[in-house]
């Protein structure tokens, strides 16, 4: 170890710590010096000399006081102070920090209750979904028609398509049979549903929900006509499918599935995202 | 003790005046120590101890109950004792400028009428010691008081001189270096 320096020693003399973290070797207390000193004349002899002049500075003390100097301190200056209004109650003074602290955890705090609440509702319907439905008439009225419960998803794809087929049939309806430039827009129109149809009655099982399944059956029927009749859609084939369309109702069951699938979206949209129709 | 002081300043806040004659009477002699020491005169640190108990009056509103009311109030009255040492050096000091350091306040006491040898031929050697330690810019002399007579750490007198540590340790050093320097003639003598 090198000789220790002047402000090492004086250091050492006032035992100041050092401000090297702890840690082996490093415990503050200098003691890597004082062994040093033990074993170093010339750092002995330095340190002896300093201890001797700073020994040697006298102490200044005041000249002794009276015993009740405080009193005396304290009579003089009474008459100067004036007496501090009582104070109301008011919150602990909080540095900005802690301000934003107790804000953010004010806003967690929120937020917890908030997410909690959303949590114990699903989960209490989901162990009770009897009371749930009958709390929710919109659902209540799907059930009764034999609609079990469905992905949303579905019911918006089947509302969609009953929408489209709806307009379909309208057009249908009131086709120009001696226009010969209407029959190829509705067989594109009708092949397109053909698929979409097919699609949708896989999803809905007859037992579920009959009446749809009738309805989505019939217009399987009639787009299957319309999309694959052999040439072109003329005038008497138009015929055919209105007559087809007319006698089995169909527009008007197409109407009604397509409002019941509108009140379900409705409702379902009420109500907290995750749930079941 | 601490416990006490917060009850009578709580006590003070809300609206009991008398409550602060405890704080004045328990705290008035290390005041007026520390008062002495700094200003060398014992009048100056009477009038110091009240300037500091009257300014932590009007203060008192500001101090923060996590801390020790006696450090609070100690802080003050060395400010204070500070400033009456600079209020004094306006009229009774001269600059030396060869020592001139512009990181500090280097005004010294013109001491010529006593040279060392003098005094220490009438064997005065405190007094001359006093001197040495009068011969020192305030800020060393203030730091090597509260460093070396009132055992206050680095720290400490960083916080009351308003400098950071390494800076009240570097005055120390300094006013150590010097003391020994201006005692070395004397020791030979000894």
């Amino acid at each position: 170890m090198k000789h220790l320096t002047d402000e090492e020693l004086v250091d050492l003399y006032y035992g100041e710590r050092t401000e090297e973290p702890g840690g082996p070797g490093h415990s503050g207390d200098r003691s890597d010096e004082r062994q040093h000193i033990a074993s170093c004349v010339d750092c002995r002899d330095a340190f002896a000399a300093l201890k001797r002049d700073l020994d040697a500075v006298p102490e200044i003390e005041p000249p002794a006081q009276a015993a009740d100097y405080g009193q005396v301190v304290w009579q003089s200056i009474a008459p100067q102070l004036t007496r501090y209004e009582p104070r109301r109650f008011e919150w602990p003074r909080l540095s900005a920090g802690m301000r934003l602290g107790v804000g953010l955890g004010f806003a967690a705090a929120c937020a917890l209750l908030v997410a909690g609440g959303f949590f114990a509702g699903s989960l209490w319907e989901s162990k009770h979904p009897q009371q749930v439905a009958a709390r929710n008439p919109s659902t209540a009225a799907g059930s009764n028609t034999g609609a079990q419960a469905q992905p949303r998803v579905v019911v918006v794809v089947l509302s969609d398509h009953l929408d489209r087929s709806e307009r379909f049939l309208v057009e249908l309806k009131h086709a120009d049979l001696d226009n010969s430039g209407t029959g190829t827009p509705l067989r594109d129109e009708a092949r397109s549903l053909l698929a979409a149809n097919r699609l949708c009655r896989k999803n809905v099982a007859p037992d579920d929900d009959p009446a749809l399944s009738t309805a989505l059956d019939h217009l399987d029927r009639l787009l299957a006509e319309a999309a694959n009749s052999p040439g072109r859609l003329n005038g008497a084939a138009l015929a055919r499918l209105q007559e087809e369309m007319n006698g089995d109702g169909l527009l008007f069951e197409v109407r009604v599935l397509r409002s019941r699938s509108t009140d379900q979206i409705s409702a379902g949209s009420d109500r907290p995202q995750g749930g079941t129709i | 003790m601490g416990r006490n002081d917060h009850d009578a300043i709580r006590a003070v806040l809300s609206g009991d005046k008398d409550a602060y004659g405890a704080l004045v009477t328990r705290h008035s002699q290390t005041l007026l120590r520390v008062a002495y020491r700094i200003t060398g005169n014992e009048a100056d640190a009477e009038d110091v101890v009240q300037e500091a108990f009257l300014s932590g009056y009007r203060r008192l509103e500001t101090f923060e109950s996590k801390s020790s009311f006696g450090t609070w109030i100690y802080r003050i009255a060395v400010n204070c004792a500070l400033d009456k040492v600079h209020g004094r050096k306006k009229y009774d000091e001269v600059r030396i400028a060869g020592h001139y350091d512009p990181g500090e306040e280097e005004i010294q006491i013109a001491d010529g009428a006593a040279g060392p040898e003098r005094i220490a031929l009438s064997g005065e050697i405190g007094a001359l010691e006093l001197l040495a330690l009068r011969s020192l810019t305030v800020t060393e002399r203030t730091a090597f008081i509260l460093r070396h007579m009132e055992g206050c750490t680095s720290a400490e007198i960083a916080t009351v001189l308003g400098i950071d540590s390494n800076g009240a340790k570097q005055a120390v050093y300094r006013a150590v270096h010097k003391l020994r320097r201006r005692l070395a003639p004397l020791r030979v003598g000894v």
